[in-house]
């Protein structure tokens, strides 16, 4: 079509400022899709190490407002889960595996000569462990002088499977054998271990004498059911007063999934304003195109062009710079994300999943989008003109 | 041959509206155009030439009395009707030559025809439009700015032909050219009305408008001889 013939020379015979207006959807193009890319490869980075909880109910005792919430360990000083309210929680969670937890911290000695650290401690049953710990080396400890240490820990006190480690101030509460490394389990609401030890629950009792416990994990098998057992347990020990604080994990983790999902909104939306500007550059620069051929504009009406093909003329000069900026924005993009995910993630597996690779189509669709709304403005402008008046135009 | 008048004007009155007060330009003008006439129109600065050339292109309605082209009543038409009956019934001729800088020579003559057809023309039929006004082959895929003014105006005059218009509209058409090269252009002129092209021309030139059979001359809004 000859319209589309003369936008495109029209863009070509003004090479520089063309350019210059699909730099500006380029850089747009790319503020969207990196800024998409960057949360969205966040939220997977998350999704990855939150998995591992994502099955569970956690009961920790209930603590009034203005704390961090459940969880957090936070006034789990003196406020404890009783043997008996654990047998009420056993018994909602039925036939789930509710797993009763202790914990505590305390400094502890690898070796002779080496300085005391102070670590995170928890007590669980040794028939518990492999339902909520999985292991990288050694083997899950049965004897009482055995203990795991997560993988964190392990790296940075070089410890392995048969390091000895003297917990309490000067080895007071005994010695114990590590037999095996936790896998990484990353953030995680039941317990974190990557930087802890986990000892027997009879270890524990004896070591602080500590009967009550700091949390129940409850692992549901039926992910269904996950809001089910959170309802019971809350019906049988919060008849009367609120006893415990029950977190159903995938609940929270919907919560976490959906702050993150505002905060990529919000990114990108910043990058969305880069696109405004850039689509005020396309408005003026068609206004300009418009100016400039006013005369051309009533030549083509007198002899014969529709309004709406004075306008396609137009919008074809609008598409063309939206598309061309747009796609070279999306190239980019990849390029641009794939360095932002490096620098900031420290991997680029996340990168080339649809859920990432989506804000390139987004943002590609939201520059010609925003290009052609830009164009229709000048390209109404062209075609409404009056052809006695343009024709006379000087 | 169709013997109904190309062109046919009736108590023709044109105001425009200003705030200082309303403006006659043509004040009552009646006029017929038969088929094959070569007519030129002629008027100081004013007199309302522009206006009824204004009205005969079909680029404006009259405020009272009645235009037919061919027999067709343009007041009360629509934007789009006056455009299609410009596209098919109406060749322009500029003073300004006023062709596509971003077209070639061969697509500026056949965009009309792209504009009636709505598809790809046929270029052979450009090439001997561009032949018949006397323009050698070889400036078929040049740019306008890269000919003479002369050759631009043939070019026009291929480009107003192509669609076979019933009526040939020129606005000074030698006004921008030297006295030669604006001879050989009326010539040309001539040819097309000999071959049975109706044509009007307006002009302030008495040696140009020389060239045509009949001389309508305007003052003051008013056709006076």
């Amino acid at each position: 079509m000859i319209f589309w013939e003369i936008a495109k020379r029209n863009i070509r015979i003004h090479m520089l400022r063309s350019s210059l207006a699909m730099l500006g959807i380029v850089i747009g193009v790319v503020a969207i899709a990196t800024m998409g890319i960057l949360g969205n490869s966040m939220v997977l980075a998350v999704t990855d190490s939150l998995r591992t909880v994502g099955d569970s109910v956690i009961v920790t005792p209930h603590v009034g407002g203005g704390m961090f919430g459940p969880g957090s360990g936070a006034g789990s000083v003196d406020l404890k889960i009783t043997e008996q309210d654990f047998q009420k929680i056993q018994r909602a969670s039925a036939p789930n595996v509710a797993i009763p937890i202790l914990q505590t911290s305390d400094r502890m000695k690898l070796g002779v000569g080496s300085d005391d650290i102070v670590a995170a401690i928890y007590g669980i049953n040794p028939d518990d462990v492999p339902d909520l710990l999985k292991l990288t080396a050694g083997d899950y400890s049965r004897g009482n002088s055995g203990c795991l240490v997560g993988s964190t820990f392990a790296d940075d006190n070089n410890v392995k499977v048969g390091s000895r480690i003297s917990i309490g101030t000067d080895g007071a509460k005994g010695t114990l054998r590590v037999t095996g490394i936790i896998e990484e389990r990353g953030m995680a609401f039941d317990i974190m271990t990557d930087s802890a030890i986990v000892v027997t629950r009879d270890w524990f009792d004896s070591a602080y004498n500590r009967n009550d416990y700091d949390k129940v994990v409850v692992k549901v098998k039926d992910l269904d059911d996950l809001s089910k057992v959170k309802t019971d347990i809350e019906d049988q020990l919060n008849k009367r007063d609120e006893i415990v604080d029950v977190v159903d994990t995938r609940e929270t983790m919907k919560s976490i999934f959906e702050v993150f999902g505002q905060i990529t909104t919000f990114v990108t939306a910043i990058g969305g304003i880069s696109m405004i500007v850039a689509g005020v550059s396309i408005l003026n620069i068609m206004m300009m195109s418009v100016t400039e051929r006013i005369k051309e504009i009533g030549i083509m009406r007198s002899i014969g062009a529709q309004r709406k093909e004075v306008m396609a003329m137009f919008l074809y000069e609008a598409l063309i710079l939206g598309v061309v900026g747009s796609l070279a924005g999306g190239i980019m993009s990849l390029v641009g994300g794939y360095a932002v995910s490096s620098l900031m993630l420290q991997t680029t597996k996340y990168l080339f999943v649809p859920s990432t690779l989506i804000s390139i189509v987004y943002g590609v669709s939201f520059g010609i989008v925003v290009s052609l709304i830009c164009g229709i403005y000048p390209a109404w402008r062209a075609a409404t003109l009056n052809p006695i008046d343009a024709l006379r135009h000087e | 041959m169709d013997e109904q008048p190309v062109m046919v004007f009736k108590d023709v009155v044109k105001v425009y509206p200003l705030p200082s007060g309303d403006v006659t330009a043509l004040d009552g003008v009646s006029f017929q155009v038969d088929r094959g006439e070569f007519i030129s129109v002629m008027g100081p600065s004013g007199s309302g030439k522009s206006t009824l050339l204004n009205l005969m292109g079909c680029l404006d309605t009259p405020t009272s009395g009645e235009i037919y082209i061919s027999g067709t009543r343009i007041r009360d038409m629509s934007d789009k009707e006056l455009t299609e009956l410009r596209r098919d019934r109406i060749g322009f001729i500029f003073q300004y030559f006023n062709l596509f800088p971003l077209l070639n020579i061969l697509e500026n003559v056949t965009f009309p025809m792209m504009l009636k057809s709505q598809k790809a023309v046929d270029p052979e039929k450009g090439r001997a439009a561009l032949r018949s006004v006397q323009l050698d082959d070889s400036l078929f895929t040049h740019t306008p700015m890269e000919v003479s003014g002369g050759q631009q105006q043939r070019v026009a005059i291929a480009r107003a032909l192509i669609n076979n218009p019933d009526i040939l509209l020129c606005d000074e058409p030698t006004g921008n050219l030297d006295s030669r090269t604006g001879a050989g252009i009326m010539e040309l002129m001539s040819d097309l009305n000999r071959q049975g092209t109706t044509i009007i021309m307006v002009t302030h030139d008495a040696n140009i408008a020389a060239y045509s059979r009949r001389t309508i001359r305007i003052a003051d809004g008013r056709i006076v001889e």
